[in-house]
């Protein structure tokens, strides 16, 4: 469904991406590792609308994004979970979860797309009228990956989302992206936990100094000696897939 | 030092209330625009006494009902916001420079009308400025009251339109992260013009409301300045309600200073509550 052909982007007069070409399929999960500074956020928010492109083309089932607005990616169906999650912190986390829904096309359901939300995270029910920066990072994040659910994306992006949360909420965290996924969404997942990442992941690529330098399945990429050590984690356990 | 009487000090304390809204209405845009574009608009003053000599001149000269001229100067002084903010935007102006940029348009606006209608005292004449009625051992004077409903209608009008339209919610999200409301949909560039545009035309309501109730004259623009950043800080950036009840407390403190003291004494009242909420909230900008 996603078709990223060349893509280049940066900061300044500073390239941060040269030429990536990805793919993702309908009702995939693919993620995407790569050390610190490596270009994974700026490939993902590039995706978003939300860094310039530079060269390239961004298509979704057929239409090309490249040249629109930032503000109209969301409209063709691509939803955003930020690094740092970057919630509007002086709002209240319903609010924030209204401004999820506030392209027209997701208005008509933003009742149902919030009861959706309230399920997968029973927690959000009892914090709609909080002040989303008084939210611990875990609950910030349910928030973050909420606000962007409602926007009833056919494409999920999201850069981290384990960042600075403990342990036990990593797997939560986990389980609920692996579930919106057999729902039917598409994720495009960043993530430094790699293990955990290559474990709920369909394909993966590999990206180092803003381009790809390896892509396959998860467990053909754990299996390679060479990367095991130059990315995945020097010396660490192959994620918990049989060989 | 003799008290005054009770009745004179709750007349004071009306008319610091009147006066009050007016620093709230003139506060209102300025706060909104300061706190949601980032953008210091110190044309806001200029603009409001443009709006006020265009309100006296057709009232005046055209013979039109003071509150009928809204009908001209909201939609055009609306337009008005709209070019200025299209351009800050245009040539990408900091919220520093915004600064300077409406300090040197507010001159700009201050030669206009001294070209028009000199640096002469002006004052409108119209049906609304002697009437005034009594409650109890008060007088009301109905220009000022007048304006008091206009500064609470509007105010609570836009605390509601932030607070419960999507418009509202995508100018405030826009405000504390304008990339990411980007990427849920809002058009941040055609949501400042509009927010500029509405600043510009609460401008001209409270342009309407000083022709109604003060002397005109170009020079008064810079007077307005001081008290009413106090209004805006104190009530809070991006605050619809804020500016109202902050204006409405100087005010109020000013016309007891007046009365309790000297006259000498309103400038001192509103400055030192700024330099207080300066000295007391450090976080705030
Ligand atoms: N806002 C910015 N301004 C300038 N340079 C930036 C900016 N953000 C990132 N960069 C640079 O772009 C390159 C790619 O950064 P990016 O944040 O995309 O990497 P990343 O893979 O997400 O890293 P991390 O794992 O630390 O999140 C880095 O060299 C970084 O220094
Ligand atoms: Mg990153």
């Amino acid at each position: 469904m996603l078709e990223v052909a060349d893509l280049s982007s940066g900061y300044g007069a500073a390239p941060a991406l040269w030429g990536v070409s990805l793919a993702i399929g309908d009702g995939e999960l693919v993620c995407v590792v790569g050390p610190n500074g490596a270009g994974k956020t700026t490939l993902i928010n590039t995706v978003a609308g939300v860094n310039p492109i530079r060269g390239g083309t961004i298509a979704l089932d057929g239409r090309d994004l490249t040249h629109l607005p930032p503000h109209r990616f969301c409209d063709e169906g691509i939803a955003l979970v930020p690094e740092g999650r970057r919630l509007f912190v002086g709002m209240t986390v319903r609010e924030n979860l209204e401004i999820g829904s506030y392209r027209r096309g997701a208005r008509a359901a933003r009742a149902r797309s919030l009861e959706q939300v309230c399920a997968l995270f029973p927690v959000v029910r009892d914090l709609l009228d909080r002040t989303a920066g008084t939210l611990s990072g875990g609950q910030q994040q349910m928030v973050a990956i909420g606000r962007a659910l409602m926007a009833r994306p056919r494409l999920l992006l999201l850069d981290e989302p384990s960042l600075g949360l403990a342990p036990l909420i990593v797997v939560a965290m986990f389980d609920a992206i692996r579930e919106i996924n057999e729902s039917g969404t598409a994720v495009l997942l960043v993530e430094q936990n790699v293990a955990m990442a290559l474990d709920i992941a369909h394909r993966a690529y590999v990206l180092d100094e803003g381009r790809v330098v390896a892509q396959g399945s998860p467990r053909a990429l754990a299996a390679e000696p060479a990367l095991r050590r130059a990315y995945l984690g020097v010396g660490a356990e192959p994620p918990s897939v049989p060989p | 030092m003799t008290l005054p009487s009770a009745t004179l000090l709750a007349q004071s304390a009306l008319s610091g209330l009147f006066i009050g809204a007016l620093y709230g209405l003139l506060g209102l845009g300025l706060g909104l625009s300061w706190g949601l574009l980032h953008l210091i608009n110190l044309a806001h003053f200029a603009f409001a006494f443009l709006a006020a000599y265009v309100c006296y001149q057709l009232a005046t000269v055209g013979g039109v009902d003071p509150f009928l001229t809204l009908a001209i100067i909201v939609p055009s002084f609306f337009a008005l916001g709209v070019v200025v903010q299209w351009l800050l935007a245009r040539f990408e102006v900091s919220p520093l420079n915004s600064l300077l940029a409406t300090f040197g348009l507010t001159a700009i606006v201050e030669a206009t009308i001294q070209h028009f209608w000199t640096a002469d005292f002006r004052k409108l004449d119209s049906a609304y400025a002697q009437m005034k009625f009594r409650v109890g051992e008060l007088f009301v004077p109905v220009p000022e009251l007048l304006t008091f409903l206009l500064a609470v209608g509007l105010s609570l009008a836009i605390w509601a339109v932030m607070r419960y339209t999507d418009t509202g919610r995508a100018l405030r999200a826009a405000a504390e992260d304008g990339p990411i409301a980007e990427a849920f949909g809002v058009n941040r560039r055609a949501h400042s013009l509009l927010l500029a545009g509405v600043c510009a035309a609460l401008a001209g309501v409270a342009g309407v409301c000083l022709a109604l109730s003060f002397t005109l004259t170009p020079a008064q623009i810079y007077g307005w300045v001081g008290v009413v950043f106090a209004a805006v800080m104190l009530g809070g950036l991006g605050s619809a309600l804020g500016p109202l009840a902050a204006g409405i407390i100087i005010g109020v403190s000013e016309a007891l200073a007046m009365a309790v003291a000297s006259p000498s004494w309103a400038p001192i009242v509103s400055f030192t509550l700024l330099i207080a909420i300066l000295l007391l909230r450090p976080g705030k900008p």
